[in-house]
């Protein structure tokens, strides 16, 4: 079942007077589940591809739907609450909040989907934060944990929402390659466990070695489309 | 609730930044109400000073004397009937009256003449409803009847005059022809209103209306009421009264007497304005200047917000939350400060003359100890404003971070 579809699209960024194509026209249909890498070197385009399909950044044109949903014409408030019910976003730099411990991280995307007091959040919260291997340092501050474990906040806190798709720009680059193996597995872990569908840009080989489909791109067209598990 | 948390964790990230916008906050709020609490006191004791030592609580008077009352007329003057006493003595919240005949004259030494204002009184009542008497440093108060004079150091002082020693009074009677009061000084007082010490001369009643050729004639009956409070009730009270039997007179209370001192605590009033809008315009300047520092660090924050799903407005709320807890803060810590020396002063006063030398110069009434006055409704109003100022100021800097471009927040440019 296609989770995402991209038709024809295409981003031109203005440099001056100068038009900059950073995709051009790309066709593409995601499905439920999938585990998907986008490679390619920098100025590919993979980053403008992961935020058109983040709803971050709009296309010049194209058609872009998610589900059914065609999101080309939805306002900022709309796209915000797409963004909030439906995607999960997990950053090369963590960007995790330096005031609020791993807990509080988690807690913050949850509460901003569930505001019902019955709701039990502390354990959907615990939950996911075990399940990432956390459970131990959900007091903890971002600034008492390793890259890893900051990693392994950021995945929990995409993944605390049950989002049906997470989107994560180079999840291994600032990570060693033992540790980018177990962030990857953890990810690999909660696509098969949740049948959530992740969709990761990166030229690390091993991000593209775990991923089931490998989609290759360059100066903003896809080049090369490998499914390889699906 | 959440976004609330966050805020107020956000004011922990930069603890000095936050205390410092904070204090300079709290500086000026801690400024203002020390000034509030001053002049309030200033007031406190420049009416206090007016009401128990020149003009007691309400007056009555002729209405074409009221006219001219700054001439100090000798005409349109009452006369002093059983009736209009007992009209006086039924007014609601009475307590005493006392009749006084005011004159101009000059203060003869002998070598010099001052000009000075004379006022015929009666002692006995004249100490029911004025507070003078309580000032008498040297010697005693009058007696009816006695040719004698009770006045200011001060003037007793420039004129050379001391307690035992013979006054003249040079003056012209109402039908403009030329008399003399000679009184033996038998007190001497020291006010905390200076206009009395200078310029006036008090003389018995029935001394200053014999040698005026005035009998039982007054300017003005002086009334004390037993509470401050009421003195516009009881006014209209009287006036009422009076117009139904006595329509050439009219009351009037010690505001219409204070003029001047009220104009000028009015005038202070804005000066008050004016501190609170530099107080505003500091606050605001701190306020725009701690969001926008904050705003710029957090801008890697700001774009992952927008990609968890956070609105403008939301994001634009938690600046907006913080800011308002920095007047907050700002607001405590100068209630705090200005309470601090505000008390001080309550219990131990300034000494205005070793302090500013004569206020009288100002055109206050007050001399000697000035005490601060507590005003907790001040205090409310400081801390409600220094969160509503900070929250104004940073609804700018606040909309200008949240409509920051995610993707421009988040990767500093396109890749």
């Amino acid at each position: 079942m296609a989770l995402l579809t991209l038709e024809e699209v295409q981003k031109v960024y203005q440099q001056g007077k100068v038009d900059v194509p950073a995709l051009r026209g790309i066709d593409l249909v995601i499905n439920q589940g999938a585990f998907t890498s986008i490679a390619g070197p920098s100025g590919s385009g993979k980053s403008t591809l992961l935020n058109i399909v983040g709803c971050l950044d709009r296309p010049t044109s194209g058609t872009v739907y998610l589900e059914e949903e065609k999101i080309n014409g939805l306002s900022q408030d709309e796209l915000a609450m797409l963004r909030r019910h439906n995607l999960g976003f997990i950053f090369q730099d963590f960007n995790l909040i330096p005031v609020l411990n791993v807990y509080e991280n988690v807690e913050f995307a949850l509460r901003l989907v569930i505001e019902r007091k019955e709701f039990n959040i502390q354990e959907q919260v615990m939950n996911i934060l075990k399940s990432v291997g956390l459970g131990e340092l959900a007091d903890r501050r971002p600034n008492e944990l390793s890259g890893g474990q900051k990693q392994r906040v950021s995945i929990a806190r995409a993944l605390v929402k049950h989002p049906k798709l997470v989107l994560a720009d180079e999840p291994t680059a600032n990570l060693d390659s033992e540790t980018s193996q177990e962030v990857l597995k953890v990810m690999l872990e909660m696509n098969q466990k949740l049948d959530t569908t992740f969709i990761f840009s990166t030229h690390d080989p091993l991000v593209m070695d775990y991923a089931k489909r490998l989609i290759k791109l360059k100066d903003g067209e896809i080049i090369e489309d490998n499914c390889r598990y699906d | 609730m959440f976004l609330f948390r966050l805020a107020l964790k956000n004011l922990t990230r930069h603890k000095r930044r936050v205390l410092i916008t904070a204090s300079i906050i709290a500086v000026g709020i801690a400024l203002f109400l020390i000034y509030d609490s001053v002049q309030l006191g200033l007031n406190r004791l420049s009416f206090n000073n007016i009401r128990n030592l020149e003009t007691g609580h309400l007056q009555v008077v002729n209405k074409n004397y009221w006219q001219k009352r700054d001439k100090v007329p000798l005409d349109n003057l009452i006369s002093e009937d059983k009736k209009l006493m007992q009209i006086i003595n039924s007014i609601s919240d009475y307590q005493a009256a006392a009749p006084q005949l005011k004159f101009s004259a000059n203060l003869n030494n002998g070598i010099d003449e001052l000009p000075v204002v004379v006022y015929g009184i009666e002692p006995n009542k004249y100490q029911q409803v004025f507070m003078t008497g309580k000032y008498l440093i040297e010697g005693e108060m009058l007696e009816s009847g006695e040719y004698e004079a009770v006045l200011g150091k001060r003037l007793a002082e420039l004129m050379e005059f001391k307690l035992g020693d013979y006054i003249t009074l040079v003056f012209r009677n109402n039908q403009r022809t030329f008399n003399t009061i000679d009184a033996k000084i038998t007190g001497l007082i020291h006010t905390n209103n200076p206009t009395i010490n200078n310029n006036f001369v008090y003389i018995p009643l029935d001394i200053t209306q014999r040698s005026l050729n005035l009998e039982n004639k007054v300017s003005q009956i002086v009334i004390r009421l037993n509470q401050v409070e009421t003195v516009k009730k009881t006014k209209q009270e009287l006036s009422t009264k009076l117009a139904a039997t006595k329509n050439d007179l009219e009351a009037h209370s010690w505001r219409d007497f204070a003029g001047e001192v009220i104009a000028m605590s009015k005038a202070e009033t804005a000066e008050k304005v004016t501190i609170m809008g530099l107080i505003l315009l500091i606050a605001a300047v701190g306020i725009v200047n701690t969001i926008i520092l904050s705003s710029l660090e957090r801008i890697k924050e700001i774009g992952m917000m927008k990609a968890l799903g956070l609105k403008e407005r939301e994001i634009i709320l938690i600046f907006i939350m913080e800011a308002a807890g920095i007047g907050f803060i700002g607001g405590v810590i100068g209630s705090f400060l200005g309470g601090i020396f505000i008390l001080y002063l309550n219990i131990n006063g300034i000494d205005l003359t070793s302090l500013i030398g004569n206020v009288s110069d100002w055109g206050l009434p007050v001399m000697g100890k000035l005490y601060a006055v507590w005003n907790f409704k001040a205090f409310i109003f400081v801390i409600v404003f220094g969160v509503i100022i900070s929250v104004v100021a940073s609804i700018l800097p606040a909309r200008w971070a949240a409509k920051k471009d995610p993707v421009e927040a988040i990767y500093g440019n396109h890749n």
